[in-house]
């Protein structure tokens, strides 16, 4: 056999292999959550309100509906497309949720079917979702971005103004708390750790990355790519549904135009945490810290009284940024 | 020209280490290696895409010490790769006059002047009755494509080409006329370097040719000087007495029997089957139905009528649910179709066989990997290490990554399309010796290829096809290049209607 050059760069490096190969393979996720050390730490040295538990807490809690819409958001990423109804199905989900609430007297007791509806709808969306763009083959991004501009005519006639009526139990979805940790945290991580299980554990979630690979070397592979692909946008509406429905318990009220902005947030945080907008590459740890950077810099700059003009054209830098860093080596050549 | 003691390292390892070679006017330089020897690495150098660490390049007695790719191609200095850099939606001239647009005087595109010089170039190249200059370049043969990439290296008039494996993606019926060309721009005093990994086009073609093997010169020898075993034994670094293993086992029962298949109004009516431990060879020229029908069996294509019949039972007609009766395809493209290129060996060996590792649902790590090594082993890729990107492997390895993936799912009937293309002499017996392996445990093989030598050497029956219909069964008695080129050029058909 000849040497070849991945040979000797085998040879190499025989003792600290393991460690280098680790850094060449999880760059992204090293260097994301190196930048949250960073930024966390300037701002808990110079900010003492910041470095305060209670806030500490509080990025926590501000991350959860981006965190949520954001795992369902890597997983459409990772097979190749885009899921731009993400912030729609969330509004529907709430709307519908506490439009029912409103005409029947905030009942206390239809809390559990309500939250089994808004999930029902959210599953059911992303479904249809799925087999629109399977069936047609067409570009996932125009699609999504179609359903999403159909949801956005639905939401807005399901209501224009606040709804109110939400139970106080309700409520407490959002503010309960074990310890001092709240539930809601709690369910985001169970979510998170059960999406990390499913994309490097399982059949379907390895189908993910040969789908976002190659369809072609996928469908030869014996993966069932439409299965694949219908359950990556299941998956991101679900978690989309329980974004609007813990939004709906923070909220309080029934807000046409909650979620405003999660769908491009959503993807900043993807791009961030290194997974390939193409798709077939990357990790939903990565996506975690992409959610937790963005968190805490939204509060640094509310600490610091930014204007939140300035925040939206920050976000807007900052995709450009992780987009040019992470762009591929072969058009780098 | 003339490049001298190039050497070119990546990350401390050598891709080149001292490397020389040159090239006159009006002559044809072969240039031969393993994948991995160092020819792309050295064909970047010339056109300029990467810097030499060191050595000297001189062109028409000047020296540089490295090209930077305009004054490559400044200096008329071209390369024909294999995969063609046009652009499929635009016409032929506007291809060829991709690099320099005519300017009219207005300052915009001279479309007259581009359409004559178009023609004109494809005059040059005997190709101005196939060819319309206003045709767009998807809707030709990857032959006429081909033609097209040499018009635009003589429309910026190359005085240097290179052509990177022109043979490997040409139907054989195009080969001539390709040589021929080839022959005509060495006479008009243009220096061509030819790289190739069939010998015996060398031997047909070239003038001189140079060997190289782990990035160095082995030698550069007159073609006349020296012959075939000569150059293996340079290539490889060992005598290669027979590439093909012998067969040792009968075949047995029927595995797959074909009844009346018609696909897509690209094959009609073929019948034919195939038994355990044999090997069915498929032939005929390129568009002859070959690629189809192997595609068909595993449902790619829609089969139109007939009967496929596999162990007794219609045959599944879909990839993933053919796999998992033990059927499976290693597709002709390893890099569109058999691989996730950017995922490692471990990721692309494990993909089809995810259900042998799967316990209640969740994968098991340390059972995948032991089954990953096993294949690695089996089909002995090197280095034998998983966690690589098959983007970085060289050909040889990366199709035994693709026929290391489905020998761990236990095939039954294995499907080989072009199971060798483009890949090295070393690798290619490698291949031929798992195939042996797979018959001699009683899986059936079909094996579709273009090169005869390999399919005589590997089959018991072999199928040939000429536009889509099954021309004849030849038994391995009657196995000849002659007979199957015959009845693959439909030859035979034609004398008889004479």
């Amino acid at each position: 056999m000849a040497v070849t050059v991945e040979d000797a760069r085998e040879r190499f490096s025989p003792c600290s292999q393991q460690f280098v190969r680790f850094l060449r393979n999880n760059a992204s996720i090293v260097l994301i959550y190196g930048i949250i050390l960073l930024v966390v730490g300037i701002a808990a040295v110079f900010n003492e309100n910041f470095r305060s538990p209670s806030n500490l807490m509080n990025i926590m809690r501000q991350s959860i509906i981006l965190g949520l819409i954001a795992i369902g958001q890597s997983v459409v990423i990772l097979t190749g497309g885009m899921d731009m109804t993400v912030a729609q199905v969330a509004r529907i989900a709430g709307l519908t949720v506490a439009t029912i609430f409103a005409a029947q007297q905030s009942n206390p007791a239809l809390i559990v079917p309500l939250i089994l509806l808004g999930l029902l709808i959210g599953t059911v969306l992303g479904g249809l979702t799925g087999i629109l763009i399977t069936q047609t083959h067409a570009n996932p991004f125009i699609i999504t971005f179609g359903i999403a501009s159909i949801l956005r005519g639905v939401n807005l006639a399901i209501s224009t103004t606040p709804i109110r009526g939400i139970p106080k139990p309700y409520l407490q979805i959002y503010e309960a708390k074990i310890g001092i940790i709240p539930v809601n945290v709690i369910v985001m991580a169970l979510i998170w750790i059960a999406a990390y299980l499913f994309t490097t554990r399982t059949r379907n979630g390895r189908a993910l990355y040969a789908v976002g690979g190659s369809e072609r070397v996928a469908r030869l592979s014996a993966v069932r790519y439409n299965r694949t692909l219908i359950l990556a946008y299941v998956f991101s509406a679900f978690c989309a549904a329980i974004a609007g429905l813990f939004l709906l318990a923070r909220t309080g009220v029934g807000d046409p135009s909650a979620a405003e902005g999660m769908d491009f947030q959503s993807i900043v945080a993807v791009a961030l945490g290194g997974i390939s907008l193409y798709g077939g590459k990357g990790s939903i740890i990565g996506t975690l810290g992409g959610v937790l950077l963005l968190a805490a810099l939204s509060n640094v700059f509310n600490l610091l009284q930014v204007n939140i003009y300035y925040q939206q054209l920050f976000l807007g830098l900052i995709v450009l940024i992780a987009v040019a860093a992470y762009k591929s080596p072969r058009s780098a050549a | 020209m003339q490049l001298s003691h190039i050497e070119k390292a990546f990350g401390g390892i050598h891709a080149l280490a001292d490397v020389s070679f040159d090239l006159s006017a009006g002559e044809i330089h072969a240039l031969v290696g393993e994948n991995g020897a160092g020819k792309s690495t050295l064909i970047k150098i010339i056109t300029g895409a990467y810097t030499p660490d060191s050595g000297k390049i001189e062109i028409d007695g000047i020296t540089y010490n490295s090209l930077h790719p305009s004054q490559a191609r400044d200096l008329g200095i071209a390369a024909v790769y294999q995969e063609f850099n046009l652009l499929p939606e635009l016409s032929v001239a506007e291809n060829i006059s991709l690099g320099k647009q005519p300017l009219g005087r207005n300052g915009l595109i001279d479309l007259k002047s581009r359409a004559s010089l178009a023609y004109e170039l494809l005059e040059r190249l005997g190709a101005q009755a196939n060819i319309d200059p206003n045709e767009l370049v998807k809707y030709l043969t990857v032959g006429e494509q081909q033609i097209v990439e040499i018009a635009k290296a003589l429309a910026i008039n190359a005085r240097i080409l290179i052509m990177d494996e022109p043979s490997a993606v040409l139907p054989s019926r195009d080969l001539d006329r390709l040589f021929t060309i080839i022959r005509a721009l060495r006479d008009e005093g243009r220096g061509i370097i030819y790289i190739s990994h069939r010998l015996n086009e060398i031997f047909e073609l070239a003038d001189r040719v140079t060997v190289l093997k782990d990035g160095h010169t082995m030698a550069t020898k007159e073609v006349f000087e020296t012959d075939n075993s000569e150059l293996v034994h340079l290539l490889v670094g060992r005598e290669m007495t027979d590439m093909y293993p012998p067969r040792d086992n009968t075949p047995g029962e029927i595995l797959l029997d074909v009844h009346d298949m018609c696909v897509d109004g690209v094959v009609f009516d073929v019948n034919f089957n195939v038994k355990a431990g044999e090997v069915l060879g498929l032939a005929g020229l390129g568009g002859s139905g070959r690629t189809t029908v192997c595609r068909a069996l595993v449902g790619l294509g829609e089969v139109r009528s007939g009967e496929i019949m596999y162990m007794g039972k219609p045959a599944p007609m879909m990839p993933a649910a053919a796999a998992k009766v033990g059927m499976v395809l290693i597709p002709e493209d390893r890099k569109t179709h058999g691989l996730v290129l950017n995922q490692t060996m471990r990721f692309n060996l494990a993909l089809p066989n995810l259900s042998q590792f799967i316990n209640l649902g969740v994968l098991n790590i340390s059972r995948e990997k032991d089954a990953v090594l096993k294949a690695i082993d089996e089909v002995q890729i090197n280095p034998p290490s998983p966690d690589l990107s098959t983007e970085n492997l060289s050909g040889g390895n990366q199709q035994k990554v693709v026929v290391g993936k489905w020998l761990l799912a236990n095939p039954k009937l294995v499907i080989f399309d072009e199971p060798t293309r483009g890949i090295d002499v070393g690798a290619k017996a490698e291949i031929y010796l798992r195939i042996r392996e797979l018959t001699r445990q009683g899986v059936g093989v079909i094996m579709a290829s273009s090169e005869l030598p390999e399919l005589i050497g590997m089959s018991d029956r072999i199928l040939v096809f000429h536009e889509g219909r099954l021309m004849d069964e030849i038994s391995r008695d009657d196995f000849s290049e002659e007979t199957i080129m015959r009845l693959a050029t439909g030859t035979e058909i034609e004398e008889a209607s004479a």
